[in-house]
């Protein structure tokens, strides 16, 4: 049971009538779950002790600024008139936008059949989730008094006597991120059910035995179990296909609906939607790399995996390109002085640097990925990743701030200085997000085993059958 | 076999180790005819549902079932919610406006129905279930890694061990075993329960606390966990402040200003009326007069507010009245100088003029476009230009209470204008009156060949107006006549 593909062998290369093998090395079953257990079961490296120590001092930095927030009120902020979103809604759609690549290769590529999913779904899934945990803070703590953010839920309250207003695409957008953050876990967990089942048959001691049992509800294998739970991933699979979609483009609505200049466009779904695959697949690409790396992965997430991801990142980053285009090309088709001044001020006004960082990131720096060379080089793909985070997350700024510093008043426009409670909540976010992560690689199966047996299964078959 | 007889035989598991022998062992028992029985794989296997001859599943339609569940709650809720029990009006939409209602309930239609799957599957296939016989075999351990495992139970109608076995062995079965009662206790041991029932417990007594708050009164003020801004950081009087270089909260006045009360003009100037006459005629009146204009609750200045009611008898204006005693002041405080003249002018042309014209004539834009459409309401204002308006008939005194006040339709103009530049417009309106009476004596010898000369081009440019209006009217008449 076992094949002879060398480790060696660049699978990015397509031969004529043969698939690319996903799983490379002489790999058995048996060493596809070796090499993912051992990620959890090692003592953890002195790499993830110094990441984790990191990232849980920023979730402690950033949990006491969210008390200082709580304690002094919204003026921490650099929120002032006219710009009361700032930087906590251009925080929450940034990461938002991340937690979209992980249901769209669960869900998306699986109802496609695109077999090379199965070794990077876990990890993106993971990082889905929370991604979908840091954005959720943001607009809590938005609301001003975080204690009765509760009145979102239409529930029957005695304090307000009414309902909340389900004409705002606001309420859309808590239903939205809830019913993706919620489904997203289900997705998560229930994939995750047959790997805990194989930790808790491979652990040494009464306390993880105990807990991965719990964990994996009594999972056994049975073939009636699987008929079922694959009959039900699908199922969950073509929910969560349209649901990825309707979750930014409800998020756009936040803006399209609106009558500000530079908001009030009809291309905001299509151009949100793919602006966040396009940064979902760039944060994936920037912490699957090292981590491939780092955990001993690299037969199973192989070049070939890297080179499909890019190819996204190329196609996603191309539209992102085309809307910002379209975008200038409607202000000035439109005539209306407002919108065409809200985009000249965007490209010339006060944050034209804002503006150029975020072409330079998201439409240039993707472009080399129509070389090959640089498709299949892991660093430089990381470096790209960064730059494409970087220039989402410079997207969500000129979106949000430009259009709001000077829309139809001008004696009230102003400029956007943010305070270090802004600074301390943008980094702390991502605390949040490498200590789940880090948890999560400790904890959990990082890679989902069952899958990539299956695709071991079918890559044996067919290599069987070739030699006939 | 004799252990075996204390303990309950469940069935016989046999250990493949690849898919296709396994494939090939469930082949040859379901032609046995056995139907209670299993395979055990650590990925799904595809074809093992034929070879073993498992039907499909319900769990869609019972996903179907839960998305309806969904869209019909999200469209009740809405509906119900927004349309019939808190009705909102939202851009002119209508009450139900289902457009709107959409995206939430596509998304609680999605919500629910991946409930349904998620839980549906777990219900149907038994799940989770802790304490399983086959996991008592250390060896069914690798069937989460890399064995598959074939299973007949004990149950099933055609079950004979020996036959099995038989199987098993001829399609390469290992490690053939029956599976036998789990003796371990699947009880949750002892501390764990006692610490869950510790926690469930700790965590009910807030929630009795924040009820018995709730329900009953205190007198000791409400515990604040959060401000809710029920505390004003405002300073109170006398406090310090840092903000200021005295350290003092209180502000002293800005210069200039005027405290109520303390106004600098005299009640004449302020009213129109000879105050002192009108306390020995009507002494009430006077009071309300002098309260209403310099009291601590009427207006300084003219700034805010009117001074006295608005005058409603419409008789006053056109003869005057046999009961208006009010000892009106008869000359402008002012006085007449041309930067009065000037003043009055100006403050004419923004408030007066849109109604009354720029001559006085009643004839303003606003007085035309009411006329044009019609206007049912419309009362034309006052030409200024009457006897009755003229100073024997009406004194200055009244003429400012009406600018001050208002009159008719007219609204009071004490809360725009300030009340010097009420008495400029009073100046501006007497000369605008005495511009129609003038005679030639009027003006001053030396200016008057020039004022004469420039009367004539004026009469003259009125006279052409008048024929070329003439001329374009009876050409118009001739065209609409040749078009007939």
């Amino acid at each position: 049971m076992s094949l002879a593909i060398p480790n060696g062998l660049d699978n990015s290369v397509e031969q004529p009538g043969q698939r690319a093998p996903l799983v490379l090395g002489d790999t058995t079953y048996h060493d596809i779950t070796e090499s993912v257990c051992q990620v959890a079961e090692r003592k953890p490296s002195t790499g993830w002790v110094i990441g984790f120590l990191i990232s849980f001092a920023l979730l402690q930095w950033m949990t006491v600024c969210i008390l200082y927030l709580i304690y002094t009120g919204v003026g921490v902020w650099g929120n002032r008139a006219p710009i009361f979103w700032g930087w906590p809604i251009v925080n929450f759609v940034f990461w938002v936008g991340i937690g979209h690549a992980g249901t769209l290769i669960s869900a998306i590529l699986f109802l496609f059949r695109q077999e090379w999913r199965t070794s990077i779904n876990r990890a993106a899934e993971a990082m889905t989730i929370f991604a979908v945990a840091c954005a959720g803070t943001f607009p809590g703590i938005h609301v001003g008094r975080a204690w009765l953010a509760y009145w979102l839920a239409p529930y029957p309250s005695l304090n307000l006597w009414m309902w909340p207003q389900f004409r705002s695409p606001l309420l859309w957008d808590v239903f939205a991120v809830s019913t993706y953050g919620t489904v997203s876990l289900l997705f998560w967990y229930m994939g995750m059910v047959p790997d805990l089942a194989t930790f808790r048959d491979r652990s040494k001691n009464k306390f993880r035995r105990m807990a991965y049992g719990i964990l994996s509800l009594g999972w056994s294998g049975s073939s009636r179990h699987w008929m079922r739970y694959e009959k039900a991933y699908a199922l969950l699979a073509a929910f969560a296909a349209p649901l990825v979609l309707s979750v930014h483009t409800i998020v756009s609505f936040d803006f399209a609906v609106s009558q500000v200049p530079g908001w009030h466009t009809t291309i905001f779904p299509p151009y949100f939607v793919a602006g966040a695959i396009f940064s979902g697949f760039a944060m994936v690409l920037t912490l699957m790399i090292p981590a491939r790396k780092m955990l001993g992965l690299e037969h199973l997430i192989t070049i070939r995996h890297l080179d499909n991801m890019c190819k996204i990142i190329l196609a996603t980053g191309s539209i992102v390109g085309l809307a910002y285009g379209t975008e200038f090309f409607i202000a000035w088709y439109g005539q209306v002085q407002e919108e065409q001044f809200a985009f000249m001020n965007r490209a010339f006004g006060p944050y034209w640097w804002a503006y150029w960082t975020m072409i330079s990131c998201n439409v240039i720096s993707p472009q080399l990925f129509w070389i090959k060379k640089f498709r299949t080089t892991p660093w430089i793909i990381v470096i790209v990743s960064i730059f494409v985070n970087i220039g989402m997350w410079f997207e969500r700024f000129v979106i949000v701030i430009t259009s709001l510093s000077r829309d139809y008043l001008p004696s009230a426009w102003a400029y956007f200085s943010p305070t270090w409670v802004d600074w301390s909540m943008l980094i702390g976010s991502f605390g949040l997000f490498f200590t789940l992560f880090l948890l999560f690689c400790r904890l959990m199966p990082v890679i989902n085993m069952a899958e990539t047996k299956s695709t071991l299964a079918k890559q044996y078959h067919m290599s069987h059958s070739d030699k006939h | 076999m004799s252990e075996n007889n204390e303990k309950k035989v469940h069935g016989i598991v046999a250990e493949y180790e690849s898919v296709d022998s396994l494939l090939n062992a469930c082949r040859r028992v379901r032609d046995a005819g056995y139907k209670k029985t299993d395979a055990y794989t650590p990925f799904p296997v595809h074809g093992i549902d034929k070879a073993l001859g498992i039907k499909p599943t319900v769990l869609p339609w019972i996903v179907l079932g839960c998305g309806l569940t969904g869209t019909i709650t999200a469209l009740v809720m809405q509906i119900w919610m927004n349309s019939i029990d808190y009705p909102y009006i939202i851009s002119g939409k209508p009450y139900i406006s289902l457009p709107a209602f959409m995206p939430v309930a596509f998304e609680l239609t999605v919500l629910f129905s991946s409930f349904g799957a998620f839980f549906g599957m777990w219900a149907l296939n038994g799940l989770p279930r802790f304490s399983n016989p086959l996991f008592t075999d250390p060896r069914f351990d690798r069937v989460t890694d890399d064995r598959f495992f074939l299973y007949v139970d004990a149950s099933d109608d055609k079950y004979d061990e020996t036959s099995v076995r038989e199987i098993y062995e001829q399609t390469g079965g290992e490690h053939i075993k029956t599976v036998i009662d789990d003796d371990s206790s699947d009880k949750i041991p002892k501390p764990i329960f006692m610490a869950w029932g510790l926690v469930i417990a700790a965590s009910v007594i807030p929630l009795l606390i924040v009820l018995k708050m709730r329900v009953t009164n205190s007198e000791s003020p409400r515990f604040h966990i959060f401000y809710d801004m029920d505390f004003s950081p405002a300073k109170d009087a006398q406090q310090g402040s840092t903000l200021f270089a005295d350290g003092r909260a209180m502000r002293p006045d800005v210069p200039g200003t005027v405290a109520r009360g303390e106004s600098n003009y005299d009640l004449d100037f302020m009213t129109g009326v000879q105050m002192e006459k009108l306390s020995a005629v009507d002494p009430p009146r006077a009071e309300r007069l002098v309260r209403l204009t310099a009291g601590p609750i009427g207006p300084q200045d003219g700034t805010v507010g009117v001074t006295e009611e608005k005058e409603e008898d419409s008789a006053a204006t056109t003869e005057p009245k046999a009961t208006d005693t009010t000892p009106w002041l008869t000359k402008n405080p002012l006085g007449t100088s041309e930067q009065v003249l000037r003043q009055g002018q100006k403050y004419f042309g923004i408030y007066c003029s849109v109604c009354h014209g720029m001559n006085g004539g009643g004839n303003g834009l606003v007085n035309r476009r009411a006329r044009k459409i019609l206007s049912p309401t419309w009362i034309p204002p006052s030409s200024l230009h009457q006897d009755s308006l003229y100073s024997d008939q009406y004194p200055d005194g009244k003429l400012f209470s009406t600018i001050s006040n208002g009159i008719r339709k007219m609204p009071g103009y004490a809360g725009q204008i300030q009340a010097k530049d009420r008495w400029a417009i009073v100046a501006y309106v007497r000369a605008l009156q005495a511009s129609r009476n003038a005679s030639v004596e009027s003006i001053p010898e030396a200016k008057r060949p020039e004022i004469l000369e420039k009367l004539e081009i004026v009469d003259q440019q009125l006279k052409e107006q008048a024929e070329a209006e003439q001329a374009a009217q009876d050409a118009a008449k001739a065209t609409a006549a040749d078009s007939k």
